[in-house]
């Protein structure tokens, strides 16, 4: 066991490693500001990918709530910045706990709900807090003759300074500042993931995911985990919110646009959901095409949608299955490949180590069975019902077993 | 007094508006588990095609709005022929839907807004006139949203209870397979579905536009209060969708009316959350029993 879970990190880390390399040298082969700023941009979208990726994917909760997440980060740590004149390097942290708070706000109002539910509500969530900054008209404070309101209105927040890269880094290298730390954050975030998904919290997410009713049975409470993940995947989106601001120097409304939001969603479902490193390939896969269809300006939104329909999943999976079993991981199939008999020895080898640990990965071992054991166990038996079904379709009263089905519309 | 005759009308107007926009996706919803993000697009079309149909080819107002609901049902065709068909039954339908029928409105809202501009039109559709209540006025077109969001939603919920296509269409929204391995194909209940649901989103769409006026973006604020609606009565339930969107417009109006035109919408959603916490089916909705 010991063994198998350091090869997992290991292929992680061999991957992470080498994406970090390419991603280091990038800059410094094309140092043209427009690359670096392209760069950095996915480097937040990607961000919010992966902490997305872990709710959505990982946790199979059906939100829309991220970007909602994500403009609070960015708001507070611009707030902070414009009215209490900190320095953004502190308040984007603030940033990030505030998305937190918020996130389990949020969780707390849908998390009791399921499926699609969860999806409208939390939908509704970040369009009102689009309408809410939009028609904020009230004056906040003064500014010699010009009133300024709370949240920025429509024109947005901003005058609340950057990260000082301007004046730490000679004028050549300005924009690679923000690269590098849109980089590191995205490293964090991405690493924070692999763990959590990893370990006994995550496959508890994952047995929710698949077979909920058989891991509530086996003593996971649904709305605690999924209220931990929520929370918990909030601080890095948050903060991609504070290094969005901090990068613009501006916060707008514009970021809670129901078109971003779906233009994430199409890379979360487009690079796989609920695997490590997919939603990052599919970041970049479609800020790739966005870049070309830039061309075509007039066109770009309607292709945009031509190519969301691209993301349907039968057509992915032939464009991406190579791809996927040679590079992307499946992080089911670990839990697949070791044996049943296996793992309860190793369950009755921990005995040594005490009595909770024995109790913690007999739990390990139940939860490994729910996640595997979900409903497509049927398959099968159906897909051949299926077949039958559709020769009496086409020949009414051959069979006998079709007369009496036959009478269908 | 006049003030709260005012309210009142004006929260059974939006009521209505809310209702109106609530059938087609509550149907296609409750049917097909297809969450249907195109439905403002589909919505827009529908006013922009009465529109064309009234302006540029003269045709008189009930052919007019014939044929709007028939290219609407046809809009809900190619929906289903270009996206939907290919999704049934796959992994990650909810999800992969809400996606695909998000990129079918971008197409169509495109294709609406490169037809006729972004300039707001006038709905040539419409009653002229109104009835006075003591000092309140109350025009002819609210009272006619009213009653013709009433009659759809009750002839769908009538369509779905008592029709032999209405009975295969509920059994497919209960249990998908169950359904097809009773003989009934599913990929033509699909279909049949995403037709009404489109000429509905028509009709939808001309009665929302005699009130404002006709925008490419006019569905997306309705759509997003019918998917509250949706959600408070239970998805995919009609009656309980018809009640909750006269009584959350009333309260929304009462809300603007006495905090401010802002803190309407925030106030529902807070309204909804409440209820959906009291009752996580929704307040009409009944609490799905599953098998192990």
């Amino acid at each position: 066991m010991k063994e198998s879970s350091t090869n997992i990190y290991r292929r992680d880390a061999v991957i992470g490693i080498i994406l970090i390399l390419i991603a280091a040298i990038l800059p410094f082969v094309f140092p043209t500001r427009y690359v670096v700023g392209q760069m950095t941009i996915f480097f937040v979208w990607a961000t919010v990918v992966s902490q997305w990726n872990l709710v959505f994917g990982v946790a199979g909760i059906f939100s829309l709530a991220q970007m909602a997440i994500f403009a609070m980060g960015g708001y507070v740590t611009g707030m902070l910045g414009l009215y209490l004149e900190w320095p953004l390097w502190v308040s984007m942290f603030f940033g990030g706990f505030a998305a937190v708070v918020f996130s389990v706000i949020i969780g707390i109002a849908c998390l009791r709900l399921r499926g699609a539910y969860v999806a409208l509500l939390t939908l509704a969530i970040s369009q009102t807090m689009y309408l809410l900054i939009i028609t904020d008209t009230a004056c906040f404070i003064r500014q010699g003759v010009t009133c300024r309101n709370f949240t920025g209105g429509t024109r947005g927040l901003a005058r609340f300074g950057d990260f000082g890269f301007r004046e730490m880094l000679p004028y050549k290298y300005m924009a690679f500042g923000d690269y590098f730390l849109a980089l590191v954050v995205l490293i964090f975030a991405v690493a924070f993931s692999i763990f959590l998904i990893r370990s006994p919290i995550g496959l508890a997410f994952q047995a929710l995911r698949d077979n909920s009713n058989c891991a509530v049975a086996r003593g996971i409470s649904r709305f605690k985990y999924q209220l931990l993940v929520f929370s918990a995947s909030a601080f890095f989106t948050g903060l991609a919110g504070a290094v969005y601001a901090g990068h613009f120097r501006v916060m707008g409304a514009n970021t809670l646009y129901l078109n971003l939001l779906l233009f994430l969603l199409s890379m979360l479902i487009i690079g796989g959901v609920g695997r490590v490193w997919g939603p990052l390939l599919g970041a970049a896969a479609l800020m790739l095409v966005d870049e070309v269809l830039k061309e075509f300006v007039e066109w770009r939104l309607a292709g945009l949608g031509a190519r969301q329909h691209a993301g349907h999943p039968r057509r992915r999976r032939q464009g991406l299955r190579r791809l996927r079993q040679g590079f992307l991981q499946d992080h089911r199939r670990p839990h697949h490949r070791r044996g049943r008999e296996e793992r309860l020895r190793h369950a009755d080898g921990r005995s040594g180590h005490g009595r909770k640990k024995t109790v913690r990965s007999i739990r390990r071992f139940h939860l490994e069975w729910c996640h595997r054991h979900h409903t497509r166990a049927m398959r099968p038996t159906l897909d051949r019902a299926r077949r039958e079904i559709s020769q009496c379709q086409g020949h009414p009263g051959v069979h006998r077993r079709c007369q009496v089905r036959g009478r269908g519309r | 007094m006049d003030g709260w005759i005012q309210i009142l009308v004006s929260g059974l107007t939006v009521g209505a508006m809310y209702a109106v926009s609530t059938v087609s996706l509550s149907l296609v919803w409750g049917a097909l588990n297809v969450l249907n993000m195109g439905q403002g697009a589909m919505l827009a079309a529908g006013g922009y095609i009465a529109y064309t149909a009234v302006m540029s080819l003269g045709l008189p107002i009930p052919i007019a709005i014939v044929v709007a609901v028939i290219v609407g049902a046809l809009i809900g065709g190619a929906m289903y022929f270009l996206i939907i068909r290919f999704m049934i039954g796959k992994e990650g339908f909810e999800t992969n839907v809400i996606v695909a029928t998000f990129g079918f409105a971008l197409i169509l809202e495109n294709l609406v807004l490169r037809l006729y501009g972004a300039y707001p039109l006038r709905q040539p559709i419409g009653l002229e006139g109104g009835w006075y209540f003591g000092a309140t006025h109350i025009p002819y077109q609210n009272m006619l949203l009213v009653v013709v969001s009433g009659v759809l939603l009750v002839a769908v919920g009538y369509l779905l209870k008592t029709t032999q296509l209405g009975r295969s269409i509920r059994a497919t929204a209960q249990n998908r397979e169950a359904t097809e391995l009773m003989g009934i194909r599913i990929s033509r209940v699909f279909l049949l579905v995403l037709l009404i649901g489109g000429g509905l989103a028509a009709i939808s769409g001309i009665m929302l536009s005699t009130l404002t006026t006709l925008a490419p973006t006019m569905g997306y604020d309705p759509m997003l209060k019918a998917f509250i609606i949706c959600v408070i009565a239970g998805l995919g339930n009609i009656y309980g969708a018809l009640i909750s969107a006269f009584v959350l417009g009333l309260f929304e109006v009462s809300i603007q009316f006495i905090f401010g035109v802002r803190f309407g919408f925030p106030a529902l959603l807070l309204l909804v959350i409440l209820a959906l916490v009291w009752r996580p089916y929704g307040v009409f909705g009944k609490r799905k029993t599953e098998r192990l």
